[in-house]
């Protein structure tokens, strides 16, 4: 059997003064995965663009299939066969699963004088010969705006099948996904790469990269700084090969604390009912504690949160922020902010950050009357305040004037958070906080919770990923179809635990006995 | 992480390069505009050639190219330049008024203007006036007794000429339409209250079911109001249009109707269609100016100014009323397709 | 300030320098770079430069405004009427000003309680407002009547001449300057300007960090309105006309003079002196069009490729940056 190669040797990327690319090594076989590692500014979205004709090298060679590789444009890379799935998945989402599939490509109408119509009947075949492949149920007619990201990750697979991809490019693909998606993800590159297809696979999980890769390649600063099989590595030796230095453990030590006792609760959610979801859910959090939710994608974590600080409108909405007094929030985060409730959205991208913005002005937009006067802004006052938020959170930068835009993952994230820290949270709703960055911001992040926690901040994790769950929160709640459910200690759950009960929904009954205790 | 003062050196380079492209577009585009560059005569030994400024009210209309023919003729003669400059925008009296001060900055020996408004361009006219510039003002008088002369049609006996040619048409009865030009056109609201008034005055047994619609600025809204106006008015027997783009939008909309030519249409000014819609008597009469006149007298009138000639208060251009039938004859003939041939030079 | 800042905010003002360097050396424009010649641009510039100083916001904000025209058209016949009503000139300016204001109250209302896209309610409000001027103009233009045309009186606001002779510009060119300075402060310092600037940097950031939007956007709409209404009083005071049918299409130089000022259409870019830097290159292109006896089409067309140029040095920057 013939079996393609795709090599890449001594790539270079110049801009400017900026090396992103300065010497790479990277080669993937048909019929593996190949996982690319690297910590966010390493090259890996430089190289995934070089290999997917957005950029040309400034230096070296590709080799593919025995040919020189030097596409021109995208078009070129998804003509010879390699086709790029990015984190951000770009489908037009006002398009028809169909269509997107066929996008680009559609096939005619064969009949003279027809051929500028499409032949639907074509569309209707190749789409669902392609969705079949990979064992995806959506419906071909669906619009894609209706489906949630796992499905649409699906519909761009089945897409590049129809492209005929030979060398799948995928980037980030689980992080908005669930476990179960997750496995469902991975039995259908086990399917491609058993068809021969070339894998590379480019993620921040590395429990999951032990799962599906076969071979690894890391990155360091534009570089290739080991390769080898992934059979017989070890994920601290990985970790310790991407950030170039010994790391302690990700994750902060665990925390000595009791359960909190009654007299000390901060944030008591009564009832919360969102137009859709939530549909039922309350919970409380003591002075200095962590929760944790976990739950699959579309259980309503995100809407608990939005309709908690008033971004979603909610149908009932009973809170109470200390022990003395009910709350009911009508408003919006505004009315929330000022009873201290802070909140950080999950996409960073399009809500949690003005990326045009400086840092500046990013921590402190939701509080900037504080730094005013007559109306007018002191920019000392925010200079100051920005300064020593974004100290907090060790957000590396040039200075707080710099657009937010330009910093890295990881410390845009730290800016989203010292957002709250300025606002004076002491409730923080975070939403995915650590979603695609990388492992030694996302450590500086849990550590730096763990010491906001000690000084009496309390915290609602959202999060897909389980051992961070694990590792940051002292109890944790699943949500189902919407459904809260009653917390546990963290140290009384175990990984299969908690995705058992996502997917399949139990401990409703304690949910029950005291949702009659609180009605009247 | 990106140091920003790294960025520093690349703009600059996009800014050189938006410097040359701009600079290369400007030149281009001046060089192209001015080849045809205005009319220079008798620059014989270094004497200073005087300049008039010629200012329309607009500069796509057959009629301001009329006017502008004759200006030239008489530049030519007379071995002055004509800078011939409209507003931007025709109908705004903003734009026009920016045209009257770009002239008085350039200091031009004289103006004459065709003003778009009778109070709005009083106020630059009197400034020009105060900074010694002669004004000459021709087609509609405008509020400002400080003007040198005002050459125009007698509108008011031109409108006044229409509703006699339709009446008699119509044998003394029946039921007509005027539809007007736009809002605060001196000119043609003169012509308009000529028709209204020659009718009342004159011919009691024509009644007048619409007066008070506007055919606006353009062909485009000319002819949607014509048709509006014909739909409305189905047992309508004669109209009056008062000046070229309407009377181009009526007669559209007659020919498009199937009306064309048992609706007897009078009309103001003329064009190569107008005429066309004479000949094949679709159009009853066109009341014609004499604009190369008009344009000619401006310019001949600035210069007696300003060599020291008195010059009259008033000159009328006179209105010619032509009909298909006397259409022929050369004098009517030279009214109806003015020779332009001296603007291509 | 970043130094991509800095060249945004120089790229308007070289804009200009090729401008008048390119007229200064034309052999057909004399007069062009002489003192009165600038008065007479300034004075130009008003009406445009005041309706820009709002239309900033709105589009900084992300939004757009395509109603201009029309409220200068409909605020110059309120001016007018009231001033035929013997009113005085300060009355006249005040009612222009507020029916400007009212109409940019009610694009506010239609964008937030509505949830009509700016560009619709807009187009909305451009019909209303102009038919709103006719209909109380009774389809005619409004003369102002001679008493209030007497000295230090409406003409006053617009005269070329200005009274004292030491104000060197038209009180009108000293009104837009201010105003100006005040609301670029005002956008780059104060709170609202900075929520404005959010807005339209990221709308979602803005309302997760419990700005008020609804009340902003208002605002906005409102201030851009009175802007225009103030252009309306200048435009009455200039023609000593109230004319429903003027500044047609006024609204599309204001939106160049922004645009070639250095601001993005998709908000959270843009300053009021870069648009007043535009607008007075428009200004200065129009007239050195008008004294080298180019044909309109050709400032037409300078314009509009000024505009495209504009932007696509803008686009270059940024995809460099």
């Amino acid at each position: 059997m013939h079996v393609i190669t795709l090599r890449a040797q001594g790539i270079a990327k110049h801009f400017g003064v900026v090396r992103a690319l300065d010497g790479v090594d990277f080669d993937v076989h048909g019929g593996e995965v190949h996982a690319l590692l690297g910590e966010n500014g390493a090259g890996k979205s430089t190289l995934l663009s070089v290999l997917a004709g957005v950029h040309a090298p400034t230096a070296g060679s590709i080799e593919f299939d025995g040919e020189p590789y030097a596409p021109r444009n995208p078009l070129d890379a998804v003509r010879a066969g390699i086709v790029t799935i990015h984190q951000e998945l770009c489908s037009s989402p006002d398009l028809t699963v169909e269509q997107n599939i066929v996008l680009g490509r559609e096939p005619r109408v064969r009949r003279r004088g027809l051929r500028a119509l499409v032949d639907r009947a074509r569309v209707r075949e190749l789409a669902e010969q392609a969705l079949e492949r990979i064992g995806a149920s959506v419906a071909p007619t669906a619009r894609v705006a209706d489906l949630g990201p796992s499905e649409r990750q699906l519909v761009e697979i089945a897409r590049a099948l129809a492209f005929d991809v030979r060398v799948l490019v995928l980037d980030e693909p689980t992080s908005s996904l669930t476990a179960v998606e997750v496995e469902r993800l991975f039995a259908v590159l086990e399917s491609l790469r058993a068809d021969g297809r070339a894998i590379v696979y480019v993620s921040h999980f590395l429990e999951e990269v032990m799962l599906i890769a076969d071979r690894f390649t890391v990155l360091r600063d534009g570089r290739t700084v080991g390769s080898g099989k992934v059979a017989g590595a070890e994920i601290g030796g990985i970790v310790e090969l991407m950030a170039g230095r010994r790391l302690d453990e990700v994750y902060p030590p665990k925390r000595e604390r009791a359960r909190s006792d009654g007299s000390s609760i901060v944030f008591d959610v009564r009832e919360v009912v969102g137009k859709s979801l939530p549909r039922e859910a309350r919970f409380s959090l003591g002075r200095g504690e962590i929760l944790g939710v976990f739950g699959l994608v579309g259980a309503g974590r995100t809407e608990l949160l939005r309709a908690l600080i008033g971004l979603d409108p909610a149908r009932r909405r009973i809170i109470s922020v200390s022990s003395d007094r009910d709350v009911l929030l009508g408003g919006g985060p505004r009315e929330a902010l000022a009873h201290g409730i802070g909140f950080a959205s999950e996409d960073r991208k399009d809500e949690g950050l003005a990326l045009d913005l400086t840092i500046a002005q990013n921590i402190t937009l939701s509080g900037l009357e504080r730094h005013a006067r007559f109306g007018f802004v002191r920019s000392s006052s925010v200079r100051e305040a920005s300064e020593r938020c974004a100290d907090a959170f060790d957000v590396r930068r040039a200075s707080t004037e710099q657009a937010v835009g330009r910093l890295s993952g990881g410390n845009q994230q730290k800016v989203a958070l010292a957002r709250l820290l300025h606002e004076e949270a002491n409730v923080w709703l975070l939403d995915e906080p650590t979603r695609g960055i990388d492992v030694a911001s996302k450590s500086e992040i849990y550590r730096r919770i763990h010491s906001l926690a000690n000084d009496g901040a309390s915290f609602v994790v959202v999060s897909s990923y389980v051992p961070e769950l694990l590792g940051i929160c002292d109890r944790i709640a699943v949500m189902h179809r919407g459904v809260l459910a009653q917390s546990r200690a963290a140290c009384d759950w175990t990984e299969h635990e908690l995705i058992e009960v996502a997917a399949r929904g139990v401990d409703r009954r304690a949910v029950q006995d005291r949702a009659s205790e609180v009605d009247q | 992480m990106v140091n920003p003062s790294s960025s520093g050196p690349r703009p600059t380079g996009a800014i050189r390069r938006l410097v040359t492209v701009a600079v290369s577009f400007a030149c281009i585009a001046l060089g192209t505009a001015c080849s045809p560059s205005p009319d220079k005569t008798g620059t014989g030994n270094g004497a200073k050639v005087r300049r008039i400024a010629v200012i329309p009210k607009g500069t796509t209309h057959e009629f301001w190219k009329s006017i502008h023919a004759g200006a030239l003729a008489a530049g030519r003669e007379l071995g002055v330049e004509v800078l011939w400059q409209g507003p931007i925008k025709e109908d705004d009296r903003n734009a026009q008024i920016d045209v009257v001060e770009s002239f008085l900055a350039k200091k031009v020996d004289g103006i004459v203007i065709a003003p778009l408004d009778d109070k709005a361009l009083a106020r630059p006219l009197r400034e020009a006036s105060e900074a010694g510039i002669p004004v000459v003002i021709i087609d509609s008088d405008v509020a400002w007794d400080g003007r040198k002369s005002f050459i125009a049609t007698d509108n008011y006996k031109g409108g006044a000429l229409c509703a006699d040619a339709l009446a008699t048409k119509l044998g003394g009865k029946g039921k007509v339409a005027m539809l007007r030009y736009i809002e605060g056109s001196a000119s043609t609201e003169k012509r308009e209250r000529g028709f209204l008034e020659g009718m009342a005055n004159n011919h009691p047994d024509i009644k007048i079911v619409s007066s008070n619609q506007r055919g606006g600025a353009t062909t485009a809204s000319a002819v949607s109001a014509s048709e509006t106006l014909l739909g409305r008015f189905g047992d309508l027997q004669g109209v009056f249009c008062p000046n070229e783009s309407v009377t181009f939008g009526m007669l559209r909309a007659l020919q498009d109707s199937g009306k064309a030519g048992s609706i007897v249409l009078v009309g103001f000014d003329a064009s190569p269609k107008l005429v066309e819609g004479l000949a094949k008597r679709e159009i009853e009469a066109l009341a014609i100016q004499d604009p190369v006149k008009m344009g000619e007298l401006g310019v001949r009138r600035i210069v007696d100014v300003l060599e020291g000639r008195d010059v009259p208060a008033r000159i009328d251009t006179g209105v010619t009323l032509v009909t298909a039938d006397s259409m022929k004859e050369p004098a009517n003939a030279r009214l109806l397709d003015p020779d332009l041939s001296i603007l291509d030079k | 300030m970043t130094s991509g800042s800095i060249l945004r905010a120089l790229r308007p003002c070289i804009g200009l320098a090729i401008v008048l360097t390119v007229f200064a050396l034309h052999p057909q424009a004399e007069g062009f770079l002489s003192v009165f010649n600038f008065k007479i641009v300034a004075n130009q510039t008003v009406i445009v430069g005041l309706a820009a100083i709002g239309a900033t916001f709105v589009i900084v904000s992300g939004g757009i405004d395509l109603s201009v025209g029309s409220i200068i058209a409909l605020s110059s016949v309120v001016c007018a009427l009231v001033l035929r009503a013997e009113y005085g000139v300060t009355l006249a300016m005040v009612s222009a000003i507020i029916a400007g204001c009212v109409c940019g109250l009610v694009n506010g209302l239609m964008i937030t309680m509505l949830r009509i896209a700016p560009f619709v309610a807009t187009l909305g409000m451009l019909g209303i407002a102009r038919g709103a001027a006719k209909w109380i103009s009774g389809e005619q233009k409004v003369d102002v009547p001679p008493a209030a045309l007497e000295s230090g009186g409406l003409q006053a606001w617009m005269s070329n001449r200005p009274d004292p002779e030491w104000l060197w510009f038209s009180p009108g060119v000293w009104t837009t300057i201010l105003l100006a300075l005040i609301a670029a402060y005002v956008l780059r310092r104060s709170v609202f300007g900075i929520h404005v600037t959010a807005i339209g940097s990221n709308e979602k950031t803005a309302r997760l960090c419990g700005i008020r939007i609804e009340r902003t956007k208002i605002a906005i709409y409102s201030i851009a309105g009175a802007c225009a209404g103030l252009a309306g009083f200048m435009l009455c005071a200039r023609l000593t006309v109230g004319n429903p049918t003027a500044a047609l299409g006024k609204e599309l130089d204001v939106i160049a003079a922004v645009v070639i000022g250095g601001a993005s259409l998709a908000g959270g870019q843009g300053g009021v002196l870069g648009s007043m830097l535009g607008a007075l290159m428009m200004a200065f292109l129009a007239s050195g069009c008008k004294m080298t006896g180019s044909a309109t089409y050709v400032q037409e067309i300078l314009i509009g490729t000024i505009i495209v140029v504009a932007v696509s040095v803008d686009v270059l920057q940024r995809r460099r940056a």
